[in-house]
């Protein structure tokens, strides 16, 4: 069938932007926390640029799904798949949001002595590098169960966050002067801790495409 | 089969393991579903899939058709309908509006009034035809027509466009009070506008009706019913809720079939 076939190209090509736009997630949370660990402001700067091709992106994702909602009237999988669609570019989208915003602590906290815990922030967007790329791959495979593997990583990145909040709530109580800089890293790992949770729920949506009910995959 | 969950009302129709052959072609094969009251139950499925037989069956229109075996339960409101059951007082509890619309060669009035008249309504004092004049508005009403054809009740019905000839019918089938409205693709000979008419109407008739409408128009069975049936090849594959068929459905024929996969 003409239009079946149409379909499916259409959602390949869907798919082929999901794919780019993880990409480029990915890419700026490492350039974000390099910029950070090397306190390289020009770095971080160039995560803001990133992130406009990353929001327009999800524009282009989003308008073409809805096009072939439109035009095709999917249902049952096809459908379900179109909605993960517009999920997966939104939770994409709010990764990039916290990139920016851990390359703009980065801006903030350059030109003086680095926390140590920044050493363990990067370990944590090590950890959350895999989970984007992971997520987008399981939705890309439509594989539920690598879905569940890749949520389960948040568990490590939220027990990593709690540690970093309370080692900087110590500093805080010894170094009332390191107050300002200890708390903007504070936000920063809590922006780490928070695209973690994005990345869970796309992986909850795979979930949910693949096998049509809703799960709840870290409480 | 699934669970059949019947979503609403108590059941209108029980079929338990309905066979049915066109001489030596078993054109159904075990099905078993109910028919919720006040709900709206389409049937999807390819052509020759036994849609329209199971349709026919409810009402005992296969009675005409030579060679016709039947073996199964079929039970309407707790009775067997092949036990003993007047057929004629069936058919007028379970109404039938078909794919074309098929106005009789009179006026609008007449053909409203046309059942009603052979079902023994008589006409002979002013009251009994006043009743008459009130039971023809009131079906005009009801089935969304009467402000169209009011001031032209006693001109040929052949002069009306195919979706007020459609209604008509409806309105027809609704004089002579059913209980039940069996439809066999009702819109598919009628342009978007006309089609959305009638579906609006069977919204607002299944507060007092029990519908069950074949269609060959997914995204109509999508939009009107509470409950879809998926037939293929004499099976019934699928009964569920209707969100559950367009949205989550369990098996992978119907999977294919509604996503246009095959069909």
């Amino acid at each position: 069938m003409q239009t079946r076939i149409h379909f499916i190209e259409e959602l390949s090509r869907l798919n082929h932007d999901i794919l780019a736009m993880g990409t480029r997630v990915e890419e700026a949370l490492r350039r974000a926390i390099e910029a950070m660990k090397a306190q390289n402001v020009e770095l971080a700067s160039e995560v803001k640029a990133t992130d406009e091709v990353i929001n327009a992106l999800q524009l282009k994702i989003e308008d073409q799904a809805a096009v072939l909602i439109a035009t095709q009237q999917p249902v049952a999988r096809d459908l379900r798949e179109l909605v993960t669609v517009f999920k997966v570019a939104d939770n994409l989208e709010r990764a990039g949001d916290h990139a920016v915003h851990l390359a703009k602590a980065a801006i903030k906290l350059a030109g003086e002595p680095p926390f140590r815990q920044v050493e363990r922030l990067a370990a944590i967007a090590e950890l959350e590098c895999g989970m984007i790329r992971g997520a987008v791959e399981a939705y890309l495979n439509q594989d539920a169960e690598a879905a569940r593997r890749v949520a389960a990583i948040d568990d490590e990145v939220d027990s990593e966050h709690k540690l970093i909040v309370r080692e900087l709530l110590e500093l805080m109580r010894e170094r009332p002067d390191q107050v300002e800089r200890a708390t903007r890293l504070l936000r920063a790992s809590g922006y780490l801790e928070r695209l973690g949770d994005h990345m869970t729920n796309i992986c909850e949506a795979v979930v949910f495409l693949v096998e049509g009910k809703h799960v709840e995959l870290n409480d | 089969m699934a669970d059949t969950g019947i979503p609403l009302g108590p059941a209108k129709f029980e079929v338990e393991g309905l066979d049915l052959w066109y001489g030596q072609t078993q054109a159904l094969k075990k099905v078993s579903l109910k028919v919720a009251a006040n709900s709206i139950t389409a049937l999807i499925g390819p052509s020759g899939c036994g849609k329209s037989t199971f349709l026919r069956v409810l009402d005992r229109m296969n009675d005409l058709i030579d060679n016709v075996r039947i073996e199964g339960l079929v039970k309407y409101e707790g009775d067997d309908i092949f036990g003993d059951v007047d057929v004629i007082e069936l058919r007028k509890k379970i109404g039938m509006v078909f794919q074309k619309p098929n106005p009789f060669p009179m006026s609008v009035f007449d053909n409203v009034a046309y059942g009603p008249r052979v079902h023994g309504l008589h006409t002979r004092s002013a009251a009994e035809r006043r009743a008459l004049v009130e039971l023809v508005e009131r079906s005009l009403v009801n089935a969304a027509l009467f402000d169209e054809v009011k001031d032209r009740l006693h001109k040929s019905a052949l002069g009306l466009s195919g979706g007020q000839q459609q209604r008509l019918c409806i309105a027809r089938v609704l004089a002579v009070e059913p209980d039940v409205l069996l439809m066999d693709e009702p819109t598919s000979a009628l342009d978007p506008i006309s089609t959305a008419k009638i579906e609006t109407l069977l919204d607002e008739l299944k507060v007092r009706y029990t519908i069950v409408i074949v269609t060959h128009n997914m995204q109509q069975a999508g939009r009107v019913s509470d409950t879809t049936g998926f037939f293929l090849h004499g099976e019934l594959v699928e009964f569920a809720s209707t969100k559950e068929i367009f949205f989550n459905p369990k098996d992978e024929r119907t999977e294919n079939y509604i996503s246009g996969r095959f069909g």
